[in-house]
């Protein structure tokens, strides 16, 4: 089991260091789909089944086809040969290095509260009564306390979806 | 896997992503980067989720997929005007605002 969390999220930090050290943009949106399909792997392992099948269906499905189509619109001759990162990359990487060292320091060694032993596979998560499932459950909080934020997710997906069309029409 | 490794492995994909944003010239990068940093919050939503047991970070995670889907909408149209207006897809080269 523990082999497994261990290689799970090597692959996922792998994907990641792909997406963002890979020259081609092609080469960094196949990494990422691949990222988001063992992210899917770890929400199912902790206990998340209807997000990781969200994940897999809008995430690997909708999103990933969406860059790629993006990918396919600009011509891909000019991306890759010029340079990829700017003049100032390696103060970003310092940046970016001490913080991560700080940080992560800190985040590793807290202690979280309600800390549970390692934590186990799905079953034993989130304690389900008797004929609930992990949809059923999330259906109930979506849908009673978070009802208003569900709405106005929707009207965000509308208003990007009218913006997207209108950025990308001939004349703006 | 303990709280701790999964914070940590979600902290590891904030910062790979801020690294993309920040130091990448392409435009199609960077925005592949932003998703790293959603994932990431995603990592977090879901391990406390959890670590204590409520449904709320799933329900969360939902939201931050919606959000994502939102930005990828309106990251490509953006995508698709810089390079009609420049040829170019990278970012450093679209620089009117700069004044």
């Amino acid at each position: 089991m523990t082999l497994g969390w261990i290689l799970l999220s090597c692959l996922i930090v792998l994907c990641a260091l792909g997406v963002v050290l890979a020259r081609s943009p092609i080469s960094s949106a196949i990494s990422l789909l691949v990222g988001f399909i063992g992210l899917a792997i770890l929400y199912l392992a902790l206990g998340a089944e209807f997000v990781a099948a969200v994940q897999v269906l809008v995430y690997a499905g909708g999103i990933m086809v969406l860059y790629l189509f993006g990918i396919m619109i600009v011509d891909n001759d000019l991306l890759r040969l010029s340079r990829q990162v700017h003049n100032q990359a390696w103060i970003v990487f310092l940046i970016v290095l001490v913080v991560f060292i700080w940080a992560g320091r800190k985040l590793y060694h807290a202690q979280y509260r309600a800390q549970p032993a390692p934590v186990a596979v799905a079953a034993q998560v989130a304690p389900r009564k008797a004929g609930s499932s992990n949809t059923g459950d999330v259906a109930k909080v979506m849908y009673g306390t978070f009802l208003y934020p569900f709405e106005a997710a929707s009207v965000l997906l509308l208003v990007a979806v009218v913006g997207g069309v209108f950025l990308a029409k001939k004349e703006i | 896997m303990t709280t701790q490794a999964l914070v940590l492995l979600g902290f590891i994909l904030f910062c790979l992503g801020i690294f993309g944003v920040m130091a990448r010239r392409n435009y199609i990068v960077v925005l592949l980067s932003i998703e790293l940093i959603f994932a990431g919050a995603g990592i977090n939503f879901i391990t406390f989720s959890n670590a204590w047991h409520n449904i709320t970070g799933q329900v969360f995670t939902i939201f931050l997929i919606a959000v994502a889907a939102g930005e990828a909408a309106v990251g490509l149209g953006f995508l698709v005007a810089i390079y009609r207006l420049k040829h170019t897809a990278n970012v450093d080269e679209a620089r009117e605002l700069r004044g």
